[in-house]
């Protein structure tokens, strides 16, 4: 028999959680088909289930001191729709699954389930999102990075649950995010990229760059962006092979049945180029033209 | 006058389907009835030394080969698929028994307490090996002209190999089973296309005469070859387990299991050799195709067949050697998948053609004319090309659709336009139809028409265009026409739902009787009408030598596709297929119109997205998170039109239509890539993954 909780409120979940050893469950978009055993069968749940999807503390959407706090039920749907999401992460949460699958699943559930094709988390990994633990003894707040340890495995100790994600109200001049997949919708991610930058004068004043499906987990690198950052985007196109060369010993994909990593990894070193050649170039001339009052 | 009958009606399925009151296997109700699961073998090939079962509770019953009153093997074509695997296994999937009992949970739970013990023999998993090793299921040869003196005489002789691999059916609603015996007669119930290929192997699996079995179609969500010989298994299998528990079975796949045991399109190679002349025409051609038959040959000899006789395409090369070859692999068995086998070698015909043509520096459609076949022209296997050959009209209509023309002139670089030239043989290949001898009834009772025949409505609407076809040539309303449930207790066998022969066949059939009983309409309340199929007296065929006409006549088409490449991703972007068909006359626009949509998108995918290999005989895209079929987010825009070319034998004109999409755009798509690359394209499906490797290659 599979068990379950329904509890009525956030309170009442994280005592369950603290007296049971359960599974928790939100949309079940990714659960459901991971524990599926077949056709008219039971899923196969070694834990009772701690349903949390409808927990109304899980469906806050609001921004505080410029920072977005998304609570971790919020679905997909509802975050497409809000007017407070940046247009990039829409356009990546646009690409994830089909309309019926982001009418269940949870922000909340796409992060726990830390898979290394997760579509939200490149775009969690570049704004140094954070997430907020919870249990009775009290609240955590540790950033995504270090939350997910690998593919799918997370921090998430067995009397928390996680509660809210936490992203600087920060947006971009420029933004370039790519997903790969074996078609147009409902697919898997074979390899994403998500390119996003602020120039100013010809140089760039703050870059994040992220790689989704490619490793174990998000690739991004601190130290390459902070090498990046004051330089003019001249010279960064001039030395973009040294760049590729450096992520290039970060990213380490393998091959599957959705693609090869001799793909994976050529393809994510071309977006790179491409976001540099084609977006920061293109844009800051663009920026330079604009302030010449060359075109409207 | 009465309007065209192309003039589009309601699909009569339609409202059930969408509504969700059509009732499928799954969905019907059978008192005290028991569930099937089945044990399959995890071994590519092996020995079964042993079959450890555990103590079965009460009402659980282990059913296996030796539960088998008649013989234990699937007829069809071929029959050597063993209902029950007996000493060995030759795939991984393979059925060994079923566990059949009330609850599906303990089902399973008793299926993962068997223990099978193997040992491993040595097996072949590709068609390499297959070949290095001799194992030919079926080994065909034909001629036309005297081939070996032509390439004597070739100015020039070019060489090409083409690769084709695996496509999964995806149907909607997985294969699906009930068997029921009472009343002395075993009552099988499921989702199919061939009632009576199931008939006909459940009389030799339980050994029976006909009369003690009754097979009937229960409403089909898609089929597309994937229920053609299949289903003759399942049935075969649940029928042995009702008569061994006496209670009604039920068998039903999900997606996974569906997937990793059902059959598959066959994955080809196909070789040319092509001898050309001073005029850099092609003489003479040597074609060589290697299918991969899976473990069991089934009915791929028949695909084979029509492999080979399509292998020409709608060319006529003077001088010709075909040789086809089925290999045994230790892989999951393959089978019937829409276009039966042509539209490997129409791929690779095309793109031999459009490879010489950019070698010669000719346009690839300039070329492909030079050799069009035209009325009078002998057809591969020395048949005759008797009706008219609209392919010129063809031709000029859809690079008027596409611009063809101006878009080839002015391309650029990862923008791509490509045109494939295609025919597709109508009904069964070679003597299949005389064989067959489809038979039809239909009676009239009072103001009502019914129509019995054992075609099949599997989504492609055949109840709405065969009752179109008594409606109009009777000339009573649609309503009055009555579609009989496909039973075989109640109709006739008019063959099989395949081979894109039921509008032309059996709505032939039907249009013949249908004038009788106009005639003799006034004479009583009840008549009844039939009709048996007789081939046109002009047909020659010798199955033995593959001589003669192989098809009664031909519908033709020709696509052009037109395709972005991303250069960065290498990711295809198919923007548009142009599309123009013969297919006689439309006997329904709209249902046409869909079927040739479906088709076209179905090709692409195979053309494109829907990669599935194996790996030591394991199919490692073996569910739908891996292995992918196009959404509608994939569809292009096809604009789709029809040149009409009534066929003096057909219904109201009408040829056939349901396989013809399919096997025109993977050529055309392919050429296409082709030419936003400027690479020669040589397997399928094409991927970001190959194209990122063929054009860093290139530069």
């Amino acid at each position: 028999m599979v068990k379950g909780f329904r509890p009525e409120t956030l309170k009442e979940a994280l005592k369950l959680r603290a007296q049971y050893d359960c599974l928790p469950i939100a949309g079940g978009t990714d659960l459901m088909v991971q524990k599926a055993r077949g056709f008219a069968l039971k899923p196969d749940f070694r834990k009772p289930l701690l349903f949390i999807g409808h927990l109304p503390e899980l469906q806050r959407l609001e921004v505080i001191n410029r920072q977005i706090h998304i609570g971790a039920g919020v679905i997909l749907t509802d975050l497409l729709n809000s007017e407070t999401i940046p247009d990039i992460f829409k356009e990546i949460l646009a690409l994830m699954a089909s309309p019926p699958s982001r009418n269940l699943a949870s922000i909340g559930g796409n992060i726990c389930n830390a898979s290394p094709a997760g579509d939200t988390l490149p775009y969690l990994y570049a704004m140094d999102a954070q997430v907020v633990l919870q249990s009775t003894d009290g609240e955590r707040i540790i950033p995504i990075a270090g939350f997910i340890t690998g593919p799918k495995q997370t921090d998430l100790k067995n009397s928390e649950l996680l509660t809210k994600i936490i992203i600087p109200q920060t947006e971009f001049d420029i933004n370039m995010y790519r997903k790969i997949g074996q078609r147009k919708g409902m697919s898997l991610t074979k390899a994403a990229f998500l390119g996003m930058a602020n120039v100013a004068d010809g140089k760039i004043q703050d870059i994040r760059i992220a790689f989704g499906s490619v490793a174990q987990t998000v690739v991004r690198s601190g130290k390459i962006e902070q090498s990046i950052v004051g330089k003019s985007t001249k010279d960064i196109v001039k030395n973009i092979s040294e760049i590729s060369r450096q992520y290039a010993a970060l990213i380490r994909p393998i091959d599957d049945a959705r693609s090869s990593a001799a793909y994976r990894k050529k393809v994510s070193l071309r977006l790179l180029e491409e976001f540099f050649v084609s977006n920061l170039a293109k844009v800051s001339n663009l920026r330079k033209a604009q302030s010449k009052g060359d075109i409207e | 006058m009465k309007e065209s009958i192309s003039k589009p009606i309601q699909r009569v399925d339609g409202p059930a389907k969408i509504s969700g009151e059509a009732r499928y296997i799954g969905d019907m109700h059978f008192e005290n009835r028991l569930y099937a699961k089945t044990l399959r073998s995890t071994r590519a090939k092996a020995r079964i030394l042993s079959v450890k079962k555990p103590p079965l509770p009460r009402n659980y019953f282990i059913v296996g080969k030796d539960d088998v009153p008649g013989v234990n093997r699937m007829r069809t074509v071929v029959s050597d698929h063993p209902i029950f695997a007996e000493d060995t296994v030759e795939y991984i999937g393979q059925p060994i028994l079923l566990v059949v009992g009330p609850e599906r949970e303990k089902i399973y739970d008793i299926i993962t307490k068997i223990k099978v013990e193997y040992e491993d023999l040595p097996a072949l998993f590709t068609l390499e090996d297959a070949e290095k090793n001799s194992e030919v299921f079926t080994d065909y040869h034909y001629e036309k002209g005297e081939p070996q003196r032509a390439f004597g005489e070739a100015a020039t002789i070019v060489e090409d190999e083409f690769r084709t691999g695996y496509q999964e059916h995806v149907y909607l609603e997985p294969q699906g089973m009930t068997a029921e015996f009472r009343d002395d007669t075993m009552f099988v119930y499921g989702s199919m296309q061939c009632p009576f290929y199931a008939e006909g192997a459940l009389t030799e699996a339980l050994g029976w005469p006909a009369e003690r079995i009754r097979v009937i179609q229960t409403v089909t969500g898609g089929a597309f070859g994937g229920k053609e010989e299949f289903p003759s298994l399942t049935a075969c299998q649940v029928a042995v387990a009702a008569l061994k528990t006496g209670r009604p079975v039920t068998m039903i796949y999900d997606r996974d299991e569906d997937i990793i045991c059902s059959t598959k399109r066959h994955p080809s190679i196909v070789r040319y050799k092509a001898a050309l002349n001073r005029n850099q025409d092609i003489v003479a051609l040597e074609i060589d195709v290697l299918l991969d038959a899976g473990a069991y040959n089934g009915l791929s000899p028949v695909v084979l067949q029509r492999s080979m006789f399509s292998a020409t395409g709608v060319y006529n090369f003077p001088h010709l050697k075909v040789r086809g070859r089925n290999f045994m692999t230790n892989n999951v068995p393959s089978g019937a998948y829409r276009g039966f086998g042509a539209p490997q070698t129409i791929f690779g015909t095309e793109m031999m053609l459009h490879n010489i043509a950019l070698k010669l520096g000719i346009d690839p459609l300039e070329y492909k004319m030079r050799h069009a076949l035209k009325r009078g022209d002998p057809t591969c296997t020395g048949g005759k090309i008797r009706d008219i050959v609209k392919l010129p009209e063809i031709v000029k209509r859809v690079t008027q659709m596409s611009g063809y023309h101006d878009k080839r002139k002015n391309g650029q670089k990862y923008h791509g336009i490509g045109i494939s030239l295609f025919l597709h043989g109508c009904g069964f290949t070679g003597n299949g139809e005389q064989t067959i001898g489809s038979k039809i009834i239909l009676k009239k009772e009072g103001e009502k028409v019914i129509l019995k025949v054992s075609s099949t409505e599997m989504g492609q609407g055949a109840e709405t265009v065969l009752r179109k076809i008594v409606a109009y040539t009777v000339d009573i309303p649609f309503e009055n026409v009555i579609y009989e449930s496909v039973d075989t207790g109640k109709v006739p066998d008019s063959g099989p739902t395949v081979a894109s022969r039921t509008t032309m066949i059996v709505g032939g059939l039907l249009q013949q009787a249908g004038l009788e009983l106009k005639d003799r309409w006034h004479e009583a309340d009840k008549i009844e009408v039939t009709r048996t199929y007789r081939h046109p007296d002009y047909i020659d065929w010798n199955n033995d030598t593959f001589q003669g006409d192989a098809y009664p006549t031909y519908s033709w088409g020709a696509n052009v596709a037109e395709v972005e490449i991303d250069p960065v991703t290498y990711e295809i972007d198919v923007k548009k297929i142009s599309a123009v068909y013969d297919v006689g006359l439309p006997i329904d626009e709209t249902a046409l119109r869909g079927q040739m949509q479906g088709g076209i998108v179905q090709g692409i995918g195979w053309a494109t997205i829907e990669v599935m290999k194996t790996d030591e005989g394991r199919l490692i895209q073996k569910n739908l998170t891996d292995y992918k079929v196009p959404t509608s987010m994939d569809v292009p825009e096809v604009e789709c039109d029809f040149i009409n070319n009534p066929y003096e034998f057909g219904p109201f004109g009408a040829k056939c239509a349901g396989e013809l999409p399919f096997v025109g755009s993977p050529p055309a798509v392919a050429a296409a890539v082709s030419n936003a690359l400027g690479v020669p394209i040589r397997s399928i499906p094409i991927t970001p993954e190959m194209l990122m490797e063929m054009d860093s290659d290139e530069n």
